[in-house]
C-alpha cells in the first residue's frame, strides 16, 4: 500500500523547481517595484515598475523570464493588487495601458533571448555589457511596440497621438536601461554567483 | 486598494470558472460594441454585476481612478490639433464613444476582484488550462501572492537601512543601482530557499486542490455569458 502512494507522487524536476522559484520572486518582485518610485528633483517620481521585467529577463532567461512576468499579470488578472497604483483585474490589463504589460511579458522573452541568444540562460558574469545593452533596448522597443498601439486602439486616437504622449516616458527608460547596464554588466560579483 | 472582500453575495457563490468565464465574454462584448443601445445594455450589466458582488461605483472610481483619468485624457488628445481649429470635435467623439466602453468593463472586473479570493483563481487556472503548463501557472500564481508582502517587506528594509546610512543624499543614479541590486540579491537568496523548501516537501505534479462545483447558479451566468460573447463574435464574423 506504502508503496502504491510513492509511486502516485509525481514529483518535480529540481531544475524545473529551481527555475519556479526564480520565476516566482521575479514575478513578486515586480509587483513590489511597480509600487515603487523615488522623488526627483522637482517632485516628478521616477518609477521602478521596469526593473522587474528587466532582471527577470536577464537572469532567468528568455522561458522562465517571460514565464515570471506572465505569472505576475495573472496574479494581478487574479485579483491582487499589483499593478501600479495598487490596482488589480481585468478592467486593468484590458485598459488604456494594458497593452504595456502584455509587451512585458513577450519583452521579458525577448531580450532574455537576446541577451543569453539561447532559451538557456548562462551566468550573469558571461554577459557583456553590448549584449545587455542591445537585449534591453530590444525589450523597450517590444513593450512600446505593443504598447502604443494598444493605447491608440483604446483611447481612440490616432498611432501619432499617442506616440506622442507616450515620448516623453522614453528618456526615462533608457536612463533606466543604462542604470540595469551598471548593475548586470559592471563585474557586479553579488549577481554574478547566482546559478 | 482593490482586494478581496469576504462574503456571501450571489458572486461570491459563484464558481470561479463560471465568473473568469463571465468576464472575458463580457470583454469580448465590451471590445466589439460602438453603438449606443448595446454600450446602454453593457452598463447595466456591469452594474448589475457590482450590485450582485455587494460593492459600489465608488470602489470602482477609488481603484482604477488613475485608469479613468487616462481615460478622460484620451478624447483631449483625440481633439487638439497643432494649427486652427486647435480643437475637432469629431475625432473627440469617436474618442469619448470608445473610452467609454471601458467603464462597464471596470465594473465587471471590481465585481470579480471583490468576490473571489486568489486561491480559487489559482484552482480555476490550475483546472481550465491542461497539462503541466497549467499547473505551474496555478503554483505559480499561490506562490507569487504569498510572496509579495515578504518582499515588500524587504524593500522597506532595504530603504530604511539607505537612509540610516545616508544613502538618501547620493545622486539618484547611486541610490536606485543600490536599491535594485539589493533587491534582486535577496530576491535569489529567497529563491534558493523556496527551491530547497519546496523539494523538501516533496513538491508533486499531482498536489491536493480545492474542491470546485458548478451549482445552479451558475447556469444563469453562462447562459449570459454564451449571449455577450455571440453578440462579440457576431459584430467579428461576418454572419
Amino acid at each position: 500500500m506504502a508503496s502504491e502512494q510513492a509511486e502516485a507522487v509525481d514529483l518535480v524536476a529540481s531544475d524545473t523547481v529551481k527555475q519556479l522559484s526564480g520565476a516566482v520572486l521575479f514575478a513578486a518582485l515586480t509587483a513590489v517595484l511597480a509600487q515603487f518610485s523615488i522623488q526627483l528633483p522637482g517632485g516628478v517620481p521616477f518609477s521602478f515598475q521596469p526593473f522587474g521585467v528587466f532582471f527577470a529577463g536577464l537572469l532567468l532567461g528568455p522561458l522562465w523570464g517571460g514565464f515570471s512576468v506572465l505569472l505576475y499579470v495573472l496574479v494581478g488578472l487574479a485579483g491582487a493588487p499589483v499593478f501600479s497604483n495598487a490596482a488589480a483585474g481585468i478592467g486593468y490589463v484590458l485598459g488604456p495601458t494594458g497593452g504595456f504589460l502584455i509587451g512585458f511579458v513577450i519583452a521579458a522573452a525577448v531580450l532574455g533571448f537576446v541577451a543569453h541568444r539561447s532559451l538557456t540562460p548562462k551566468s550573469v558574469a558571461e554577459l557583456s555589457a553590448v549584449s545587455v545593452t542591445a537585449a534591453l533596448l530590444a525589450g523597450l522597443a517590444v513593450i512600446y511596440l505593443v504598447g502604443v498601439p494598444w493605447l491608440a486602439a483604446v483611447q481612440g486616437i490616432t498611432l501619432v497621438a499617442a506616440a506622442s504622449a507616450m515620448s516623453l516616458f522614453v528618456v526615462g527608460d533608457l536612463i533606466k536601461i543604462g542604470l540595469t547596464v551598471g548593475v548586470v554588466a559592471g563585474g557586479n560579483e553579488l549577481l554574478a554567483d547566482w546559478r | 486598494m482593490l482586494t478581496y472582500t469576504p462574503g456571501d453575495t450571489v458572486v461570491h457563490r459563484l464558481d470561479p470558472r463560471t465568473k473568469l468565464g463571465f468576464q472575458f465574454a463580457f470583454a469580448l462584448a465590451t471590445f466589439t460594441t460602438l453603438t449606443l443601445p448595446r454600450l446602454a445594455g453593457l452598463f447595466v450589466v456591469g452594474l448589475v454585476s457590482l450590485y450582485l458582488a455587494g460593492t459600489t461605483v465608488r470602489t470602482v472610481v477609488r481603484a482604477y481612478w488613475i485608469i479613468l483619468l487616462v481615460l478622460a485624457a484620451g478624447p483631449l488628445i483625440a481633439g487638439v490639433t497643432l494649427g486652427s481649429p486647435w480643437f475637432e470635435v469629431r475625432p473627440a467623439l469617436a474618442s469619448v464613444r470608445s473610452v467609454v466602453r471601458i467603464v462597464p468593463l471596470l465594473f465587471v472586473s471590481t465585481a470579480y476582484v471583490t468576490a473571489t479570493p486568489v486561491r480559487d483563481t489559482r484552482a480555476a487556472i490550475q483546472r481550465t488550462i491542461p497539462g503541466r503548463a497549467g499547473q505551474l501557472l496555478g503554483v505559480g500564481v499561490a506562490l507569487t501572492f504569498r510572496f509579495v508582502p515578504v518582499l515588500r517587506a524587504d524593500l522597506r528594509r532595504v530603504r530604511d537601512a539607505i537612509r540610516a546610512r545616508g544613502g538618501d543624499t547620493r545622486s539618484i543614479r547611486e541610490r536606485s543601482q543600490r536599491l535594485t541590486t539589493l533587491m534582486v540579491v535577496r530576491a535569489l537568496r529567497r529563491s534558493d530557499r523556496l527551491a530547497v523548501a519546496l523539494q523538501a516537501r516533496c513538491f508533486a505534479w499531482n498536489p491536493t486542490l480545492p474542491r470546485l462545483q458548478f451549482s445552479r447558479l451558475d447556469l444563469p451566468v453562462w447562459m449570459l455569458s454564451a449571449v455577450l460573447a455571440g453578440v462579440g463574435l457576431a459584430a467579428i464574423l461576418p454572419l
